[in-house]
């Protein structure tokens, strides 16, 4: 994880979280870390019609925001083809962390999930990793979206792209950590980039 | 004999304005963010009891509500869950990892109700009053794993209640 400095002055942030005292604190962060122009919506109809209606540089957005969750909300973005916000990087916040959710994250086409309670560590750190780290985007009939895979190892398993290199051992996987690392939240759970797919 | 390769799928780079932007240089250090993230909350942190015994206080009054029978079903669980994660996932953020601890536990717990399992009062209530007492000055700085008994005993009554053994609850 980078710990660069990262510079969010004019960027636009959107914050949907159903929460207010939980998006207080995430605005209040990010406005620590120097942002200038963050919004915070309550449901999933605001999100998607700031979405739709105007530049949005990166959303974070709680997975059970309501009605629809953040995961629909990140998939009908990524769906849209007219879109300007199509490509933006989506943080999914959520108090579980389970493997399931992960995934499922990652084929919405999330970019990570934030584990909550969130901490200012944590929080700095994955926006420096989403601006240091160049990710290929994908587009599928199913899927559209950040590249799940992180690295590109020998692979011949199911779903081997031609770009891949062929594996001297059947099954070797490009694999990056699915499973929620230790890491400086203030519980046990953190921030977990998306793996790949 | 490995896989056939699939169709590709359309790869290509995407610089976002996100990280065009947030590389520029002149970006407050990390360092200095942090500290300012820390002042930032302590602000917030004023009016977090308030905020926290309004919410405890409607989580036991969603769970009353289920026990009166009204409404039906488990509408007063997926209530009181709104509460509870509320509360989940402000408390260690705001320094009461304790309460976080507690209300992710009985979480788990409506998120099984919610799921169909039967309620169990004494379980339920047991978490409620352990938030009360979480909240208070005396154990807010605490972690559960400074209260091992207290921790590992509604770690247990989670285990219970989750197999599924133990007094019925809320019809």
């Amino acid at each position: 994880m980078t710990t660069a400095t990262i510079n969010i002055k004019g960027l636009v942030f959107l914050v949907a979280d159903a929460n207010p005292y939980f998006s207080r604190i995430i605005v209040g962060l990010l406005r620590s870390f120097g942002a200038t122009a963050v919004t915070d919506v309550r449901n999933s109809f605001d999100a998607i019609q700031m979405l739709n209606s105007q530049k949005i540089d990166i959303l974070l957005c709680d997975d059970k925001l309501p009605p629809h969750g953040g995961l629909q909300v990140t998939h009908a973005i990524r769906r849209k083809r007219d879109n300007e916000n199509r490509t933006i990087p989506i943080l999914i916040m959520s108090g579980e962390t389970r493997e399931s959710l992960v995934k499922i994250a990652r084929d919405a086409g999330a970019n990570m999930v934030l584990a909550k309670p969130v901490s200012a560590t944590s929080l700095y750190d994955r926006l420096a990793w989403i601006a240091f780290t160049p990710r290929q985007f994908v587009d599928t009939s199913s899927y559209y979206g950040p590249d799940r895979r992180f690295k590109n190892e020998p692979y011949s398993g199911i779903g081997r792209r031609k770009t891949d290199k062929p594996a001297d051992a059947v099954g070797t996987a490009a694999t990056a950590p699915m499973q929620p690392a230790q890491g400086d939240n203030p519980v046990p759970t953190s921030p977990t980039p998306m793996g790949p797919s | 004999m490995p896989n056939p390769p699939a169709d590709d799928p359309n790869t290509f780079f995407v610089e976002t304005n996100f990280q065009k932007m947030a590389r520029r240089a002149g970006g407050i250090p990390r360092e200095q963010a942090l500290e300012n993230a820390r002042v930032a909350l302590e602000t917030i942190k004023l009016g977090f009891r308030d905020w926290l015994d309004a919410e405890i206080s409607e989580l036991a009054a969603q769970v009353r509500k289920g026990r009166s029978g009204q409404p039906i079903g488990v509408a007063w669980a997926e209530a009181a869950l709104i509460h509870c994660r509320q509360i989940r996932d402000v408390g260690a953020t705001m320094g009461f990892q304790l309460v976080t601890f507690i209300a992710g536990n009985l979480c788990e717990m409506l998120d099984g109700v919610v799921a169909g399992a039967t309620p169990r009062n004494e379980m339920i209530d047991c978490h409620i009053d352990a938030l009360y007492l979480a909240k208070q000055e005396q154990y807010r700085h605490l972690s559960p794993e400074q209260l091992p008994e207290l921790s590992g005993g509604l770690r247990r009554v989670l285990e219970v209640a989750h197999t599924g053994t133990g007094a019925t609850g809320i019809k």
